[in-house]
């Protein structure tokens, strides 16, 4: 069954969600999914589009005004 | 409080247990929105019945400014930071983008007033070169990337409502008043020897644009390739 | 009301108005903004000469007076500083910009007040912002006024601040993860 890690990315400045999703993602096995919440809008443009160039599956979920979920599939 | 665990999908696919914890209803802000539009307008069209055209001019440019900024999440700090950082540089592209475009805009406009024998506008810009560029703008590169945002970033983010950058706007200021107060021994031990070089002055007009659009092409290149180096080499 | 939901489904709402743009699209609409301003306003984007002005202001309201200082010497700086803020442009272009921002932010329902988290937060922003307006007054200006327009305006000058800015860019970089995360 795959892991599923939830990353609180609040309040970081940018670029931190996207080191720390770098990080959490480093430690996780293929098909892991990393949930990062994020609520800086650059960290929820740059993330996913990190994580595409990196082969990942990706996808956004606006959670509330201001507020994202940045839903990483591990691939490789 | 509703911590129902339940496998869901999210909407493209991705299965995850949807840990569905207190969503707040979304509230809809359109109409704030639409007052913020209001606003806007109304203020320029106050300040040129009451200071002037060129205030409310400068209200307008700086509106569209921030608006172009947020909705595109253009982030000049990101364009130097990224490439070493997380080895991304479609900020930089971008940013060597918009070099290009305003070179061929400025220089048509600021040839066209030279022939015809006007006052070149925007020539303010064209600075000394001395040891106080090296080292305001290094520490600039230092302060933006701790900071969080550059000068355009930092206000940009004030509008979004971080925090952080409130803050670090009111440092900003103070440290722009520090820099003043000592500018005046910069300038006297290192800006007077300084040369403005402008460089229509030293390649001719066609030659300065050429080259400048070359080096731009260039850099651009070396951006891309610098991203996919990057990215192939974190194949684990 | 019914209405506002409705603009959120539809497409050109979430095109132009919601999702975010591309870089590309933003690189080229700042760049026509900045030669409108050329062209309108005679003079290209600016942001940190005009936070030294508001510094001035401020440092008048509590009693100060930068009337001897060499950076305020000129007739020009001098009538600026004696008009106030709310005649000067550069102040106008600035609170537009945060003005700007906001209502793209609430119109995309994106905006949310993130309050500083950390003690590191705050250290950052100090450190950051202190480094970043002097470091700006040296050199003539910001990554707006001496790199963007500074490069535009085929200024040396814009490109020598590019190479320090990028340096200066990687040791915060260092500093960054290091002190600050």
């Amino acid at each position: 069954m795959s892991k599923e890690v939830e990353l609180d990315c609040l309040g970081e400045a940018c670029p931190v969600p996207l080191i720390k999703a770098e990080k959490a993602l480093e430690g996780m096995d293929v098909g892991d999914v990393l949930i990062c919440q994020i609520d800086h809008s650059c960290a929820m443009k740059n993330v996913p589009e990190w994580a595409r160039e990196q082969g990942h599956n990706v996808e956004v979920e606006e959670v509330d005004d201001g507020e994202w979920e940045v839903i990483i599939e591990k691939v490789k | 409080m509703g911590d129902e665990q339940q496998t869901a999908q999210s909407e493209g696919g991705i299965k995850r247990s949807s840990r569905t914890r207190t969503r707040k209803k979304k509230k809809n802000q359109i109409p704030l929105g639409i007052i913020a539009l209001l606003f806007v307008v109304a203020v320029g069209i106050i300040l040129a019945m009451t200071v002037g055209g060129n205030v409310a001019l400068f209200w307008m440019l700086g509106s569209s400014f921030g608006f172009i900024l947020q909705r595109s999440r253009f982030c000049f700090t990101a364009s130097m930071r990224d490439p070493y950082l997380t080895g991304s540089t479609s900020l930089t592209k971008a940013v060597l983008i918009a070099f290009a475009v305003t070179t061929v805009g400025f220089a048509a406009i600021k040839y066209g007033a030279f022939i015809k024998g006007l006052p070149i506008p925007g020539q303010s810009y064209v600075v000394p070169i001395s040891l106080a560029t090296a080292v305001g703008s290094f520490m600039f590169g230092i302060g933006m990337v701790i900071a969080g945002g550059c000068a355009s970033g930092t206000l940009m983010r004030v509008g979004e409502g971080f925090g952080m950058q409130m803050l670090s706007l009111f440092f900003f200021i103070v440290g722009s008043l520090l820099g003043a107060a000592h500018f005046g021994w910069w300038k006297l031990n290192f800006i007077v020897r300084g040369p403005k070089v402008f460089l229509p002055d030293v390649f001719g007009w066609v030659g300065a644009v050429v080259l400048q659009l070359l080096i731009i092409a260039l850099l651009w290149i070396a951006a891309d390739k610098w991203a996919k180096r990057k990215s192939s080499s974190s194949d684990h | 009301m019914k209405i506002f939901d409705k603009i959120k489904t539809d497409p050109y709402y979430k095109v132009w108005l919601k999702d975010a743009w591309p870089y590309v699209t933003g690189a080229i609409l700042l760049s026509v903004f900045q030669i409108v301003s050329l062209a309108s306003a005679g003079t290209p984007w600016g942001v940190s000469g005009t936070l030294a002005d508001w510094g001035a202001w401020l440092y008048q309201l509590v009693g100060g007076s930068v009337d001897k200082w060499y950076y305020f010497a000129s007739d020009a700086a001098q009538a600026k500083l004696a008009a106030g803020p709310l005649k000067d442009p550069g102040t106008f272009r600035n609170l537009g910009l945060i003005a700007g921002a906001l209502f793209a932010a609430l119109i995309a329902s994106g905006f949310k007040f993130k309050k500083i988290k950390t003690w590191r937060q705050v250290a950052a922003a100090v450190l950051g912002g202190l480094l970043m307006g002097y470091g700006a007054r040296i050199a003539f200006g910001c990554n707006i006024g001496a790199l963007f327009s500074g490069i535009a305006s085929m200024s040396l000058s814009g490109w020598v601040y590019a190479v320090f800015l990028f340096l200066g860019a990687i040791v915060g970089s260092k500093l960054l993860v290091k002190y600050f995360m």
